[in-house]
């Protein structure tokens, strides 16, 4: 189970491609039936795609952290867009726990994550709140 | 769509709201497009077992849909410096949802708006809380 112990604990996900085939699927996904919105090349929140889920995937799955993954909820969640991403460009993300605490039952676990280009140039940047079951009561 | 200078942009001032249902199909979509396979966004049966009428929205695709109402109001996704979020309540697959913002606060020097937000579910869940963004202007001298 998560544990104070765990911050600092990092999670590497480099070589994510900021593919324009997929940021259209991810847009045409928000849209549904409207319109693609014509905003530019990729949704801000495309984010999500090539630095939350790949370093929060691992979160995930790290069996020493041990989240309980049935009823997790993602409570939180911010972003500092540093840089527009360039379709084609690739960046390396990471991520970090940076909170574990046991309240009523539950864990809230806070994650900090960037993207940033091979040049140290960041991109985005941002911060999770995790909710998960099991904690002390 | 341009993008707005401090001239163009009131405290108090709204966002136009963005209004959108969010159908199965579209969740399903997004799942695959974000790479996310947890069920309870496409199974029935899982949403059921978490007490949900039916499979809900990520809450990263709400925020998406928060995020282009206000590039849509900025100009540009590439206007939109910060956004954060509270997911309150879960948004249910082909609920529609009602994102809204006003002006918070403009920081002419910095070339910075700020933002207040939140989304509303037409069953009247409150689904994004406690949103705000920072918006970059432009200089037009």
């Amino acid at each position: 189970m998560p544990d104070p112990t765990h911050v600092g604990r990092r999670y590497q996900a480099p070589g994510q491609v900021i593919e324009s085939a997929g940021a259209a699927r991810f847009a045409a996904a928000v849209a549904g039936s409207d319109p693609v919105a014509a905003l530019g090349p990729i949704p801000p929140t495309y984010a999500a795609v090539y630095c939350l889920f790949p370093t929060l995937g691992q979160i995930f799955l790290d069996p020493e952290v041990g989240l309980e993954l049935a009823g997790l909820v993602h409570a939180e969640q911010s972003f500092e867009f540093a840089a527009a991403p360039v379709p084609g460009e690739t960046v390396d993300a990471t991520a970090e726990i940076v909170g574990v605490a046991a309240r009523r039952g539950r864990w809230f676990v806070t994650v900090t994550m960037e993207a940033h280009r091979p040049s140290g140039e960041p991109v985005v940047s941002g911060r999770a709140l995790l909710i998960a079951a099991g904690a002390p009561a | 769509m341009s993008p707005l200078a401090p001239a163009d942009v009131t405290v108090g001032g709204a966002l136009a709201p963005l209004t959108r249902t969010v159908t199965q199909d579209q969740i399903t979509a997004y799942a695959a497009a974000a790479g996310d396979p947890n069920p309870i966004h496409t199974d029935p049966d899982v949403a059921r077992a978490f007490g949900f009428p039916a499979p809900i929205a990520h809450g990263m695709l709400t925020l998406a849909i928060l995020t282009e109402a206000v590039a849509a109001w900025a100009g540009g996704y590439d206007r939109v410096a910060s956004i954060s979020v509270r997911f309150s309540r879960p948004l249910i697959a082909g609920d529609t949802i009602t994102c809204t913002g006003r002006v918070a606060d403009v920081d002419v020097a910095a070339g910075m708006a700020g933002l207040e937000l939140e989304a509303l579910s037409d069953r009247g869940d409150r689904v994004l809380t406690n949103g705000r963004a920072s918006v970059r202007l432009v200089s037009r001298d």
